[in-house]
């Protein structure tokens, strides 16, 4: 029941909050526009007025790519640079974007307002980056213990056979993704204690993660796998539109743009939903017992 | 009287060689050499040793004074040998445990011990530290017609896993194990101008150049090996903890075999040939689509070459200990790769098999000088083993054939070879160990591959088929030259075309074969003007004025087109209006330029040079078309998607 309450709860609150949505998929769009538009600029400049660009309508071709040669190394370089750069620009702006939404989406908010929004997230930014700093490094280190190291491990022993190494490397990803709700967990719990306890440090917003999530771990993980299971679908479904989709006009072209943006609106509203249900769990308890705030 | 009763003997043992069984009725090649195997394998010291009868008939006029053999494994005996020196001298684990081949006896047919006249020699490099090739003076020279008979008694000492031979812990792949005769070429054989010996030292970029054998081997192993081989095995018997298996082969280039412990092996059938597949017991779920590759080059390679005429054949996907021995031919033995996991969509199994299987025809069948001619070998195979891969997997995706990406095995060879930046250092026409920067795989398999897609566009598919059947018919067992295959290609296009590409096909050899040059069309320019008047004339009868009434609507348009590499080809060139009418031109490519003109109502809207992408050289297809509008949507719609993943997978990472 409680993991319905929080769910059920969670969603209004997110849908309530549909205009920190907007916020967040609009920042998030100019942040990734900001260097995909000159690649795009780029590339219709490399290519020219040549019409090899016609056996694009019939999927990516590689081919194309190389046949630019010197340029095409300049493009995918521009490109990976261009992503690392938007992570890094695009975490340091989740950490302040968080702290808005957790902000908005305790009980008793009411109406939205922008400058608050933006305020709570002025005011939890340093806390919100190092916590989101501390996980992302669990989260890569667990990823290193569970799937990367065995995979060297498994890859070079003579010892252990092909369907043993599969299995090791399989079941290494696997308890890679059983586990990974749980440092989200910590995160968002500690996240959600210091929107309430402004003045207390980050070292105890996350120690209060840690407890809070392993003592309501049930309730807490439980409430994460439909969140999880929404977002695989979701994730199916862009990638499953997208790659089959190829429109010819400028018209379908810009129904792409609008529908792939919409399903990215709905990405981060789960993600706010997520926040919300956390928020509901983390509320719940403080009703209960009321120590609990005083970490 | 004694000369007689020696042939007679000779005769005689010939016979015992050849008579065990017979596999093809007919013997297909001529049989120029025969090998009379016996061997233990010793899977504690890691050796093969035994004894081998083997013969040679001089069959050219010349008076041969004596013979040359392969001793392969002698190649890994230390890091100062040629192959060693020219894989950058870096044996890596294997120099602590090397391979080698001791010869400890040597006779002829007279029991005469022929060691004392052996002596190792370095035709290629001088090297003296190789001892890959030995040769042998005979006591008495080998007239025209007479059969040179040696009994050797050897050891071969097998390394730890090294191009695609060796061991590892109880895995053993046997290849180049054997002393094998090199290739006596009479004057006009090849490009022999007297006869010699054709003998190469083991290279570290070359294989094969045997004369066609038959082999009878009997092997002993543990009783808990699974053994397979080249040859048709005849029996299995049982003795103790040991098993001896005897193999026959015939009309083949090379021996090798495999033995291992985890081995599953299965059966299948493609018309009258039965299909042995070796594969570790775990990858059962590679049989069905390795049995698939290889029927599907078979009956590729049987409709468009010609037939497969062994009725046996094997074929090995190595465990990843052996991983080492995937991707290697051996006529009826060839290797593949594949894993316990293997997605689909890869078409890694597929392509590499049917590569290997192809080379029973290219190398196999038509045996060509891998050493001196790899183009003819790898480069020709390459290229069926692309037709191959598209026809059977997707023109657009014989190697990936996923929704999000699809690579044709086509363009793999392409792109290779246009994006070396060594794509011009040296032709294709020379020997394999001559191949510098790195250029052997690229040269022999891409850039071969890639003239030939290149003559196919020229001549067209049926054409090409018609050559490589000719080929097959010509000189299938025996040893053609890169010159007889040249030879093949003027008489077939000839008969296919006339005189339409000119008298021989030459002009296409000498750019792409032999030269080194680039081949490089492009539309420089599309340019439309509106009609003037020509000044100072006034309308009448006989001006073109009068044959255009709307002059302010005409316009001479003009398509300019260059070469901008040094190859010359004939191109079609599609010339598209503002009126949506079309023109195909042919340009012979000659010029450094050239420019279509046009005058009428109509404006060029577009043109494109080698529209269908034929001309598979061209080093860039990119400049190969120009137009008014660009079509941007198609390069949006990729950047659009690109830009969703981006904020998709940001959206994921953040927490």
């Amino acid at each position: 029941m409680r993991i319905y309450n929080s769910l059920r709860t969670g969603i209004f609150r997110a849908l309530r909050s549909w205009k920190s949505v907007l916020i967040v998929w609009f920042i998030m769009f100019i942040l990734v526009s900001v260097f995909m538009y000159p690649l795009r600029s780029s590339a219709d400049s490399a290519f020219g007025t040549s019409m090899i660009t016609e056996k694009l309508s019939a999927g990516f071709d590689i081919e194309i790519f190389a046949d630019l040669g010197p340029l095409f190394k300049s493009l995918v370089s521009f490109f990976l640079s261009g992503i690392l750069m938007a992570y890094l620009a695009g975490f340091i702006l989740n950490s302040f974007l968080t702290g808005g939404l957790f902000n908005i989406v305790r009980e008793n908010k009411g109406q939205f307002s922008g400058r608050e929004f933006f305020r709570a997230g002025a005011l939890n930014f340093w806390p919100f980056l190092f916590i989101s700093l501390i996980v992302t490094i669990v989260i890569i280190l667990l990823g290193l213990v569970l799937v990367r190291i065995p995979s060297l491990i498994a890859g070079a022993s003579e010892t252990i056979s092909e369907k043993g190494a599969f299995y090791i490397v399989i079941s290494g990803i696997v308890v890679f993704l059983v586990i990974i709700p749980l440092p989200v967990l910590i995160a968002d719990y500690a996240r959600a204690w210091k929107t309430v306890n402004a003045n207390s440090s980050c070292f105890r917003a996350l120690g209060f993660g840690f407890s809070y999530t392993f003592r309501n771990f049930l309730s807490s993980f439980f409430t994460m796998v439909p969140l999880i299971i929404f977002q695989i679908i979701l994730g199916y479904l862009i990638l499953t539109i997208l790659s089959g989709w190829r429109p010819v006009t400028g018209g379908g072209l810009f129904l792409l743009l609008i529908i792939s943006q919409l399903m990215l609106c709905f990405r981060i509203l789960l993600k706010v939903w997520r926040y919300a249900s956390i928020t509901y769990l983390f509320e719940g308890s403080i009703k209960a017992d009321p120590v609990i705030n005083n970490f | 009287m004694r000369k007689t009763l020696i042939s007679l003997a000779c005769l005689f043992l010939i016979i015992q060689i050849v008579s065990p069984q017979i596999i093809n009725k007919v013997p297909l090649s001529e049989r120029i050499t025969g090998y009379k195997i016996n061997v233990t394998l010793d899977t504690d010291a890691k050796t093969v040793g035994g004894n081998l009868e083997a013969f040679w008939i001089n069959k050219s006029s010349d008076t041969v004074p004596d013979i040359r053999m392969h001793l392969y494994m002698n190649a890994f005996r230390s890091n100062r040998t040629t192959f060693y020196k020219e894989s950058g001298g870096s044996p890596g684990e294997n120099e602590k445990d090397p391979g080698w081949i001791e010869i400890e006896s040597f006779h002829d047919k007279n029991d005469v011990d022929l060691l004392p006249m052996m002596e190792f020699i370095r035709p290629d490099d001088g090297n003296s530290e190789d001892k890959t090739v030995i040769r042998v003076l005979l006591p008495e020279p080998a007239l025209p017609g007479d059969t040179v008979f040696v009994k050797i008694d050897f050891v071969t000492k097998l390394p730890s896993a090294i191009r695609r031979t060796g061991y590892t812990d109880n895995y053993f792949f046997v290849a180049q194990w054997f002393p094998k005769f090199g290739v006596y070429e009479p004057a006009g054989m090849r490009y022999a101008t007297s006869g010699g010996w054709n003998c190469h030292q083991f290279h570290a970029n070359s294989e094969f150049y045997s004369n066609h054998s038959v082999y009878d081997v009997k092997i002993k192993v543990p009783e808990s090996y699974v053994t397979g081989s080249g040859g048709q095995l005849i029996s299995e018997t049982l003795d103790g903890e040991m098993k001896t298996l005897v193999f026959r082969a015939e009309d083949i280039v090379d021996f090798a075999w495999t033995a291992w412990t985890d081995y599953a092996s299965y059966n299948d059938k493609w018309r009258d040939v039965n299909i042995i597949l070796l594969i570790p017991k775990e990858r059962i779920k590679q049989v069905g689509r390795q049995f698939t590759a290889v029927k599907n080059a078979l009956e590729y390679l049987d409709q468009n070459v010609g037939p497969y005429p062994w009725p046996h054949l094997t074929f090995v996907d190595p465990p990843s200990i052996g991983a080492g021995a995937g991707g290697m031919e051996y006529t009826t033995l060839f290797t593949s790769v594949s894993s316990y996991f293997m997605p689909d969509f890869l078409h890694i199994p597929e392509l590499v098999t049917i590569h290997e299987f192809g080379h029973a025809y290219f190398m196999g069948m038509l045996a060509s000088n891998e050493f001196e001619e790899p183009w003819l070998d790898e480069g020709v195979n390459s290229y069926w083993e692309e037709r191959i891969m598209d026809h059977y997997y997707g023109k657009n995706s014989g190697v990936l054939d996923h929704r999000m990406l699809k690579i044709p095995d086509i363009t793999y060879s392409r792109l290779s070879y246009v994006l070396s930046p060594s794509r011009q250092v040296i032709s294709n026409n020379e020997y394999s160990w001559n191949y510098p920067h790195g250029t052997y795989s690229m040269m022999s398999y891409l850039k071969t591959a890639t003239w030939l897609h290149t003559l196919e566009g020229i001549v067209g598919q049926e054409t090409m088929n018609n050559i490589f059947r000719q080929y097959y018919k010509k000189w299938a067992f025996r040893h053609p030259s890169g010159r007889d295959f040249v030879n093949v290609v003027n008489e077939v296009v000839r008969i296919d075309h006339w005189d339409k590409f000119g008298p021989d096909m030459n002009w296409f050899f000498d750019q792409t074969l032999y030269g080194t040059g680039i081949c490089d069309y492009k539309v420089s320019g599309i340019i439309n003007r509106k009609y003037s008047k020509p000044a100072g004339k006034t309308e009448s009868a006989d001006t073109v004025i009068t044959f255009w009434p709307h002059s302010d609507s005409l316009y001479t348009s003009t398509a300019r087109l260059e070469r901008a590499g040094e190859i010359m080809l004939p191109v079609d060139v599609l010339i598209h209006f503002t009126d949506g009418s079309e023109l195909l031109e042919s340009w012979d490519g000659k010029a450094r330029y050239k420019d279509f003109k046009y005058t009428g109502y109509r404006e060029i809207q577009w043109v494109k040079i080698d529209p269908d992408f034929k001309i598979r050289m061209d080093v860039n297809f990119n400049n190969n078309s120009m137009t008014k509008d660009p079509p941007k949507v198609p390069l949006h719609q990729l950047i659009s998607k690109i830009t969703t993943f981006v904020q998709y997978f940001l959206s994921v990472m953040l927490l």
